[in-house]
């Protein structure tokens, strides 16, 4: 269970964050789907995705590897993960892969509201919904809200809150751009779906808010 | 984890990679707290080492270390479920596998998440309330399935009661009619967990992308609330041949 329906954020910011998980389901149906996942993918990559990674390869968008390298790996296990920042360039990638009808399950995940315009715009009846209800238990263990909604965007973890607070020094203090730390922040999310569109506008946004150590 | 001291330079660039905090300095050089260390592999994978000191040590392939990776590391496809993760495909594929009927509703329990990590015996106290409550529909494909000894009592198999991992889900599906039991168990279980945990609910959706009222209603009444986002499948998907 990726954990993008616990992204946390506001509305606002939540609005410009929208997963798109590419799925063959083991023993239905993922025999042979090889090229009908590799023709997905040319379809999502036209619609300028914020990041991109596909399971077999393990390395995001940013990492070096060509879009080309990215659709030669996907064999028959492979799922692939990617995020929008712009909601009209998912509907439009959306709207390709329902004419391909290619019959790979496609999940979306972001605000309910979003997704059911989306919906709407492309002629799309949803089946299931995995709906989050919160995080309970020892919850004053948690990072603190802020920190969080970097965090969230890797939904396993990885990106550690001390990996945040180092990237908000480091942006502070003029020693990388946010676009620059946002990639530096995208790497340990095994997904590839940490927003790095996302995290450079939180960067900006709340850089100011924060007294670092220069040194 | 390891770190060989004798190649490591001290620079410190591992450091704050690690999402449980796990390394630190030592005489000047970097080195892995192994009980805090969930064996994610993000220090090694992220290949931020200048001189390549970090390394996987050889008895995180022993069990029940093991369990670990198995459970924090992302990259790793787990020896019970064959997918990677901590879960199953559940709602991911349910339009292809019809696993969520339109009767059922799935629970996702995930204990650890996000970012804090657990010690196994916080599933123990899930895995025995809901036996003692009778709900018995943990997901066989699972992994937390396999970790259970007697499922009359919830009890986890106990070598693994020393584990810690960054996260593990306990997979339910029940009959919408069991839900407010279920939501009743896990609320009494809140209290007597050592870490976090978050909470799922799978189920079909009515013509519109709408949420059957019953589900709303029972959410409700039993004192959650859902969020704003969620992760819909857009039912797409077909089968091709029934599944194994």
């Amino acid at each position: 269970m990726t954990h993008s329906l616990h992204r946390e954020g506001s509305v606002e910011s939540l609005e410009r964050d929208y997963c798109m998980l590419i799925y063959p389901a083991r023993g239905w149906n993922n025999e042979g789907v090889t090229p009908k996942l590799q023709r997905i993918l040319e379809l999502v990559f036209l619609e300028d995705p914020s990041n991109l990674l596909i399971k077999t390869l393990h390395k995001n968008m940013y990492s070096g590897v060509t879009q080309k390298e990215m659709i030669d790996s996907v064999r028959d296990n492979s799922r692939a993960f990617c995020v929008f920042s712009r909601r009209e360039r998912l509907a439009n990638a959306l709207k390709a892969i329902k004419t391909a009808d290619e019959g790979i399950s496609i999940i979306v995940s972001g605000l309910i509201d979003g997704v059911r315009e989306i919906c709407d715009e492309v002629g799309l009846d949803p089946h299931t919904i995995n709906m989050s209800l919160g995080v309970h238990g020892r919850t004053d263990l948690l990072p603190p809200a802020d920190i969080r909604q970097y965090t969230t965007m890797c939904g396993h973890g990885m990106v550690s809150p001390g990996l945040i607070r180092d990237a908000i020094r480091r942006v502070k203090t003029g020693k990388l751009s946010a676009w620059d730390q946002s990639i530096v922040l995208a790497k340990p999310c095994a997904c590839g779906i940490y927003n790095p569109h996302r995290s450079e506008e939180l960067l900006k946004e709340m850089s100011p808010l924060y007294t670092v150590d220069r040194w | 984890m390891i770190i060989h001291q004798e190649i490591c330079v001290g620079c410190g660039s591992c450091q704050p990679y690690c999402p449980t905090g796990a390394i630190s300095f030592a005489d000047l050089v970097s080195t892995v707290d192994q009980d805090k260390c969930y064996e994610c592999g993000t220090c090694l994978r992220v290949a931020v080492c200048p001189v390549d000191a970090i390394a996987e040590s050889a008895e995180v392939q022993e069990y029940p270390r093991a369990l670990r990776k198995y459970f924090s590391d992302a990259t790793t496809t787990h020896a019970v479920t064959g997918i990677e993760g901590r879960g199953t495909e559940e709602s991911k594929t349910n339009d292809v596998t019809g696993r969520v009927g339109p009767g059922d509703v799935g629970v996702a329990i995930e204990v650890g998440r996000p970012t804090i990590g657990m010690d196994l015996e916080d599933i123990q106290k899930f895995t025995r309330a809901l036996a003692r409550a009778g709900i018995t529909e943990i997901e066989p494909q699972n992994p937390i399935h396999s970790m259970i000894s007697d499922p009359k009592t919830g009890d986890l198999k106990p070598e693994l009661l020393g584990e810690r991992v960054l996260s593990a889900i306990i997979e339910l599906k029940v009959t919408r009619n069991r839900l407010a039991f279920v939501l009743q168990t896990v609320k009494a279980v809140a209290a007597e967990v050592k870490s976090v945990f978050c909470l799922d609910i799978c189920t079909m959706l009515e013509p519109g992308l709408q949420v059957p009222q019953e589900i709303l209603d029972i959410i409700t009444a039993e004192g959650f609330a859902w969020q704003p986002n969620a992760k819909i499948n857009l039912g797409l998907g077909r089968a091709l041949k029934a599944g194994t």
